[in-house]
Parts: structure tokens; C-alpha cells; sequence
């Protein structure tokens, strides 16, 4: 199968100094979903700017639906569909007008666009809401209208920037569920960025995993769960616990096991054979446990596998404090007209 | 450019300024001001009815003053539609902050609508409604006249070629306007500084202008800086057409001339900064 996006060498360097994407090479196949994986500011959203023409590569190329992101950004911008995370739809016009202009902007013949926006209005359950001001709509609405507007020409590939952000569950699964309909009718090319690692397990075919600028880890999720070598039992002693490192150590079909915030991880096949052998031994060393916790291998697991911390111990504002603070931007916004 | 984009767009803009009637209100509430208080407690022209004047020397005062109108007042409204393209176009710089702010300059950043399309579109919308708010303003002021206020006395025969004048006048002053004011919203991120700069352009540009002021009773230094302001050459054309030539240097197209070319100077400007701004980010 041919390759739909290829990236070599990406980089993004801000204000000369500051390297939010370093040199990150890549390759996306035709119909595949590819996630991106990685907290806040770990590159995802300026490589998918880099990816759709929207912003320059300080280094490197990368092709997209055979074109050359970088020389051909008007010819690129007529192929792909870009979902962006915060809502872009206008909001002084009704959900239809809005769809109506995305086609005479991306080129859909004049005849055929009334029907296509039928459509979609109608798989995207917004026919009875087609007629109102988006700045009616609500948070569920605006993100079906904003994925209608970078379907609407039909595009060869389309990238999807952590689009259920600020969804409920309801409301991401109903997203995904269209995504996956869609992909398996035209076979489109699905490239999004995430912070759901449950997202990225469950749609991705393939993930790369990305933190601070680089590609620390890809492959499909089972690749990378079965690279984590099974469970993970967390093992959090009262006091020190000297020696109790080497005791965990020395028991039956534990493969590693390391030192993180006070806590030994020891990784071993199954996780519920080892708990009571390793009680058994804390015991025997005579050290307290505060606790002892059994992870199953999880994006999560391997996030820290490749980084070395938690995926959510990230400094800044979360994806949901933004989500908040867009929303009460854009209601204090509405209701200072 | 893309004919389809651009209406497109276009519509987008005039559906906007159609659903936004409280921005058209606002922009109608200055000049209506003006016209009853600023209008009406300036209109010196009483002054002259003095009985030490005769009537020769009245006339002779008045044209040297108001270059041929018969009072302030109606100088003075031919110069408000100065006002109104100034006052009227500042919102197409301030809805493309807006428009960056809220994200829908970013989704049509996003397709393949060209800078040309984009900017093309706003300036089209938004110097349709200058227009048609000047001739609101030029309608008003004459029915003052007919409310026992001073109001718009057009001395002169309009011919249609001379409306046709005026209309390319006004029209011509709201696209340069338009076209100053897209420059800095798409240069400009914050509207707080669009805002400050836009003030900072305002007030200095309509006040080196003859809108306001008695052609005859302004400086030497400062007849000569209000003879290249682009808001003089739009009003004049309009006071030559409602009031006549006698008293004007050149003809109305010699002013038009004038307006295109400063038209075409900011639209190069205007064109070449909204290019840069929409481009991919380095």
C-alpha cells in the first residue's frame, strides 16, 4: 500500500532557540488511522500545522497525498480536511451557510453541493439544527459541524487535531463511530493528534508516541503494549524498603523491575501469580506496604515505559483547561454582543 | 482570484454586517450627532447677517469661506460623509481580529482560498456599507432642512454624471479606508492595539482634512496638507457637484484621480501585508 503522508527530518524551531519538533521522520499508509500520541507541548499540533501547509518547517519535507507540503500548500489545502481542535465554524451563521461556504471554498461542483450538505447534515445529526446561528449550538453540535466542514469536499486525507476535545464520552464515542464509518467507505487517511490514550488504543492502527519534539515510540497499540513485557506490579513500601529491590528481583518471572517516586515497578507475565509472592517476600524482610497495584500493559504503561513518567504529570495547562477556558471565552464572548 | 471564493466570502461578510444591525446603528449615531448639535451650533453663517455687510460682501465672505455652499451647515454635511467612510470601515480591520481570535479567519486560512480572495472579499463587503450609510447621512441632513433646523441646501443642478461622481467619490474613500484599516487587522493580533492605532489614525487624518473646517479659514500650512488628505478630495467632489466649481482649483475627476491613486496605494500595501500575514507561519 502506498504511503499517504511522509515526514523526514521534520523540524519546527520558535524564536531560534526553542525546538517544538525535532526532526521527526514518519510515514503514514493509505487508509490507515495514525495517531499521535503525547501530553501538552509535546509537538503534536505543530507537526500536524507542518503537515497541512498551515505553518513552515524550519527543516526536513514531508508529502502528503503525493504533494510536497511545503511548494504546493493551495493545491494540498484542495486535497485534505483539516478538523481543528477548538470550533472555527462562524459563528453569526447558521450550521448551514457555514457548510455552504466550506464548499465554494474547497471547490465542490454547484450542482452537487445542496445534496452534500444535505447529507451531511442529515449523518451528522444536525438536520433540525441546520437553520440556526452556531452560536446556538452546543459543544456536541459544533464539533459535528466542524467535522462536517473538513469532510465536505471529500477530502484524500484528513487530520484531525484532538478533535473530542471537551466531549463527554457519549459524545466522543458518536465522533469516532463517524470516523470509522466514514473510513471504511472512502478509505480515507486519518492522521489525529491525541491525549486520550484510550482514543489512541482503541482508533489508531498505528501510534507514535511523541514527547518533547521526538518520536519516542510507534507501532500498532498491541506492539507497543507487548514491548512494555506484560504487567506492571506497582509495589509501594511504608519505609525504605532496603533490600526489598533485590528480593522482588530474585522471585519467579519478574523480567525488571525499577525505582520511580518511592515505588518499585516490576514487570512480570502475570501479575496476579506475582502479588502474593511479592507480599510474601516484604513480609519476610519485614517491611511494611503501603500498597501494591496491578496495571495491565496500558498506553499509559508504555507512555512511561519510553519517557519515564506518568502521561499525565505534565506541567501547564491541561487539554480540558484549555477546552474550559475557550468555552467561557467564547460565552462571555456572546454575552458581551 | 477565485470568483466563487471570493462571492462566497463576500456573502459570508454581508450576512454578518446584515445580522449585526446594532454595528450599523452605532455607526449611524455619530454622524446623526454631529449633524444636530455639532452641525446646527456651528452654522455660523447667521454671523454674516450683519447689517455693516452688504450683500456682495456677504456673498464674497461666504464663498471665500465655504468655497460657494450657501452655509456652514450644508458644507459642513458633505463633509460628514468624510466621517462616515472613516468611522464605518474601522470595523472590517476590527471583525478580522475578531474573526483570528474566535477562528474562523484560521478555518478559511486552512482551505485553498487565496490571501487575494480572502482580503477581497472584506473590502467589497465592507465598503458597501460606508456607502450606503453616507447617502443615509446625506438623506438625513437635507430632511433636517425641512424640520425648521438647519439642513443640506444643494445649490447646484445634480446632472446624472455628476451623482455618478459622487457615488465613485464616496466609493473610492471607503475601499481606501477598507483596505488601511484589513492592513492592520491582519497585521494586528490584540484589539486593543488595533484600537489605540486606529484612534491614532482617526482623529489626525479627519482633522487635516477640509470635512470639518471652512476651507477659507484654515492656514496656509494647513490648506496645503488638507489639498493632498484623501477625505478633502472625496468631500470636494461632493461640494463641486452640490454647490458648484467656481471655487475649486480643478475638476471633480482631477480629485478622483487623486482618490485613485491613493486608493491603489494602500491597496498595494494592504494586499501585500494581508499575503504575509496569511502565508504559512515561519
Amino acid at each position: 500500500m502506498a504511503d499517504a503522508i511522509v515526514a523526514e527530518g521534520l523540524t519546527k524551531v520558535y524564536n531560534g532557540s526553542v525546538k517544538a519538533v525535532d526532526g521527526i521522520s514518519f510515514s503514514v499508509q493509505e487508509g490507515e488511522i495514525y495517531g499521535f500520541l503525547g501530553p501538552n507541548g509535546a509537538g503534536k499540533t505543530t507537526t500536524l500545522s507542518m503537515l497541512t501547509a498551515v505553518l513552515a518547517p524550519t527543516s526536513g519535507r514531508a508529502t502528503v497525498d503525493g504533494l510536497d507540503a511545503f511548494k504546493a500548500p493551495h493545491e494540498l489545502k484542495q486535497r485534505i480536511g483539516l478538523v481543528f481542535q477548538e470550533s472555527t465554524a462562524d459563528q453569526d451563521l447558521t450550521g448551514r451557510e457555514n457548510l455552504v461556504l466550506a464548499a465554494a471554498l474547497f471547490g465542490v461542483p454547484l450542482r452537487e453541493t445542496p445534496k452534500r450538505v444535505e447529507d451531511l447534515m442529515n449523518r451528522l445529526a444536525l438536520s433540525d439544527s441546520a437553520d440556526r446561528l452556531v452560536k446556538t449550538f452546543s459543544g456536541g453540535m459544533r464539533r459535528r459541524l466542524e467535522l462536517a466542514v473538513g469532510i465536505i469536499h471529500s477530502p484524500h486525507v484528513l487530520f484531525l487535531d484532538e478533535p473530542t476535545l471537551g466531549l463527554d464520552p457519549q459524545g466522543r464515542a458518536g465522533f469516532w463511530k463517524i470516523i470509522t464509518e466514514l473510513r471504511k467507505e472512502s478509505g480515507m487517511t486519518v492522521f489525529l493528534t491525541t491525549h486520550y490514550l484510550d482514543e489512541a488504543d482503541g482508533m489508531c492502527d498505528r501510534i507514535a508516541i511523541i514527547d518533547h519534539g521526538k518520536i519516542v515510540a510507534a507501532g500498532t497499540p498491541s506492539e507497543l503494549k507487548d514491548r512494555v513485557g506484560g504487567d506492571v506490579v506497582t509495589v509501594r513500601p511504608l519505609g525504605a524498603g532496603t533490600g526489598l529491590e533485590a528480593a522482588l528481583r530474585a522471585l519467579p518471572t519478574v523480567t525488571s523491575v525499577t525505582m520511580q517516586d518511592g515505588s518499585f515497578r516490576v514487570k512480570c507475565p502475570s501479575g496476579e501469580t506475582l502479588i502474593p509472592k511479592v507480599v510474601g517476600a516484604a513480609t519476610g524482610l519485614g517491611i511494611a506496604l503501603a500498597g501494591v497495584s496491578l496495571r495491565r500493559p496500558s498506553l499509559d504503561e508504555v507512555f512511561l515505559e519510553f519517557t519515564g513518567r506518568e502521561f499525565r504529570e505534565d506541567e501547564g495547562p491541561t487539554a480540558t483547561d484549555r477546552a474550559v477556558f475557550i468555552s467561557r471565552f467564547q460565552d462571555a464572548r456572546r454575552g458581551h454582543r | 482570484m477565485n470568483v466563487r471564493r471570493w462571492s462566497a466570502l463576500t456573502k459570508r461578510e454581508l450576512l454578518k454586517i446584515a445580522r449585526n444591525p446594532a454595528a450599523i446603528v452605532t455607526s449611524l449615531m455619530l454622524p446623526i450627532l454631529y449633524l444636530i448639535l455639532f452641525g446646527q451650533g456651528f452654522n455660523f453663517t447667521s454671523f454674516l447677517n450683519s447689517p455693516y455687510l452688504s450683500p456682495a460682501q456677504r456673498l464674497q465672505l461666504l464663498n471665500q469661506y465655504l468655497l460657494g455652499a450657501p452655509d456652514y451647515f450644508s458644507y459642513f454635511a458633505a463633509g460628514m460623509v468624510g466621517f462616515v467612510c472613516v468611522t464605518a470601515t474601522l470595523f472590517v480591520g476590527a471583525n478580522v481580529i475578531f474573526d483570528k481570535l474566535f477562528g474562523s479567519l484560521k478555518r478559511t486560512a486552512a482551505s485553498p482560498a487565496t490571501a487575494t480572495d480572502i482580503f477581497g472579499a472584506r473590502l467589497v463587503a465592507g465598503s458597501i456599507q460606508p456607502v450606503g450609510l453616507a447617502f443615509l447621512v446625506l438623506g438625513l441632513a437635507i430632511l433636517l432642512g425641512d424640520v425648521g433646523l438647519s439642513g443640506l441646501h444643494i445649490s447646484a443642478t445634480v446632472t446624472v454624471a455628476g451623482a455618478a461622481e459622487v457615488v465613485v467619490a464616496i466609493l473610492l474613500l471607503s475601499l481606501m479606508f477598507a483596505a488601511l484599516f484589513l492592513a492592520l487587522g491582519f497585521t494586528i493580533d490584540q484589539p486593543q492595539t488595533y484600537f489605540a492605532l486606529v484612534n491614532a489614525i482617526n482623529l489626525p487624518v479627519l482633522l487635516t482634512s477640509a470635512a470639518l473646517y471652512p476651507w477659507g479659514a484654515m492656514p496656509a500650512w494647513l490648506q496645503g496638507i488638507a489639498s493632498y488628505n484623501p477625505i478633502t478630495l472625496a468631500v470636494e467632489v461632493l461640494r463641486i457637484n452640490f454647490f458648484g466649481d467656481a471655487f475649486y482649483p480643478y475638476a471633480a475627476w482631477v480629485y478622483l484621480l487623486g482618490l485613485i491613486g491613493w486608493f491603489a496605494a494602500m491597496f498595494a500595501v494592504a494586499t501585500l501585508l494581508t499575503r504575509r500575514a496569511l502565508a504559512p507561519k515561519v
